[in-house]
């Protein structure tokens, strides 16, 4: 079909920009990634979003102390870091700014459910190689965290956890999570969480970032130790 | 000397005349009108679009006189005019909103469906070489629950409306419209209004094969074709019927 503007865009393309075209894992050793353990949950007020702070080389040498892996993206949602570092952060880039042109071009925000769709489909079609975000948010239908998995795959679930911490970090949730519980205990068990993983995963630590999600918008605070988050 | 140089400014679609007028476009404007028309009433309750499609020979099959489309589960067009212009469009528009649910997995929003194919439009007024597309089009759905009701024009320009017609004798039907409608309408009073203002302008009344009526409610948000016997019924109802 006669399409000079290109205005019949793939949806697995960006609008803006085109996804980077390169092979996936390629000079692998030399990328700084975050082993990382981010941690989403949903409560009835919102969503607290919480990460450590830990960038690695070669899985063996802390290269960066105080990474903030959890970044705002929308009106009312962020998303975390986890994976090949350059590969989520212009994957970060590239979703804010198609959530932008989307609230910009309709005068309202993308739903939460959109932006992982979105965010899966980028996923998908480019070569963001191993990158394993969650996306969390508040919209006109109540609070979602999301994970999207490297392949595309996106899952909502009430709580949910990805990164090299993964295992400590869910077991620290499970069973403590409650849907009725307040903001301010997700907070806690969140930061527990992270905690937990720092202990023992050699890829997570040193401190925690925390991000509060509410209708009213994105709250970032970075914290050195775990018991100044609480 | 006058008409010469008035000839020369309307060869090009590109070229504005002295007084800022693009002919080209005026023209696809006319083509419109040379169109039978269609008409679209918005009510509480859903959306109605019906369209003249009276056939020219007994002899042709009317079920291939298209002038409303399905986009998708919950939008509809009405067009007037070129109806392969219209064919174009409909594409568009139905590729657009296949692209939003592939994208965000969310029906597309009536709004910026109307608007995909304006600016599509709009494109055949600026470039070099194209032709304007000679077609007007009514675009009709649901929205976040709330019904909608957009017409686009060639020259890429949106508009939306309560009630609206487009095509042949559309000032007097819309004219017809203005002092008819109400907004505390239900479905179905919007469905004999649109055929109550078709019908103000066919001194011969209507004949459900001659008419093309689909609605989409806020209910169930589904674009839903009338068949041949409920228009028949309404037109028997409401006594806009011919002779024969």
């Amino acid at each position: 079909m006669y399409d000079p503007e290109n205005r019949l865009t793939d949806a697995h393309e960006p609008e803006v920009g085109t996804l980077p075209n390169e092979d996936g894992g390629r000079d692998e050793e030399n990328v700084v990634k975050t082993g990382t353990t981010t941690v989403g949950i949903a409560t009835e007020n919102g969503v607290v979003i919480a990460t450590d702070r830990r960038a690695s080389l070669g899985g063996r040498f802390v290269s960066n102390k105080q990474v903030q892996k959890v970044e705002q993206i929308h009106p009312t949602a962020a998303m975390t870091l986890v994976g090949s570092v350059g590969g989520a952060q212009s994957f970060i880039r590239s979703l804010r700014a198609e959530a932008d042109l989307y609230e910009v071009r309709r005068d309202e925000p993308l739903s939460i459910h959109a932006l992982a769709t979105l965010a899966g489909n980028f996923a998908r079609g480019g070569p963001y190689f191993a990158i394993n975000p969650i996306v969390g948010g508040v919209d006109e239908e109540g609070s979602h965290v999301y994970s999207v998995d490297p392949a595309g795959g996106v899952l909502e679930d009430d709580y949910t956890v990805t990164g090299s911490g993964t295992m400590v970090a869910t077991g620290t949730i499970e069973g403590q999570y409650d849907p009725e519980m307040s903001l301010g205990e997700a907070r806690d068990l969140a930061i527990r969480a992270v905690n937990a993983a720092a202990e023992r995963d050699t890829g997570s630590g040193n401190g925690v970032v925390l991000a509060e999600i509410t209708g009213e918008g994105v709250e970032i605070d970075a914290f050195d130790d775990y018991e100044s988050a609480e | 000397m006058q008409g010469n140089e008035q000839q020369a400014y309307d060869r090009g679609i590109t070229i504005f005349s002295p007084d800022g007028r693009l002919y080209q476009v005026e023209y696809a404007r006319e083509a419109v009108k040379r169109g039978t028309a269609s008409v679209g009433v918005r009510t509480e309750d859903g959306v109605v679009i019906a369209a003249d499609r009276h056939a020219r020979s007994p002899l042709i099959e009317r079920d291939s006189i298209e002038k409303i489309h399905e986009i998708d589960s919950h939008v509809g067009v009405a067009s007037a005019g070129h109806v392969a212009d219209a064919r174009q469009l409909i594409d568009v528009a139905r590729r657009q909103a296949q692209v939003n649910r592939l994208r965000y997995d969310e029906p597309a929003s009536v709004e910026s469906l109307t608007k995909e194919i304006t600016d599509y439009i709009q494109q055949y007024t600026q470039t070099g070489g194209a032709r304007p597309f000679g077609v007007a089009l009514l675009v009709a759905g649901i929205e976040d629950g709330e019904p909608r009701l957009f017409e686009t024009d060639p020259s890429g320009t949106p508009y939306e409306w309560q009630a609206v017609a487009i095509g042949g004798s559309r000032e007097d039907i819309q004219t017809f419209l203005e002092d008819e409608y109400a907004e505390e309408m239900d479905l179905e009073a919007g469905i004999e209004l649109a055929l109550r203002a078709l019908a103000s302008v066919n001194e011969d009344g209507l004949d459900a094969t001659g008419v093309d009526i689909a609605t989409i409610d806020v209910e169930t948000e589904q674009f839903q074709k009338l068949s041949e016997e409920d228009i028949a019924e309404r037109l028997e109802e409401f006594e806009l019927g011919g002779e024969n």
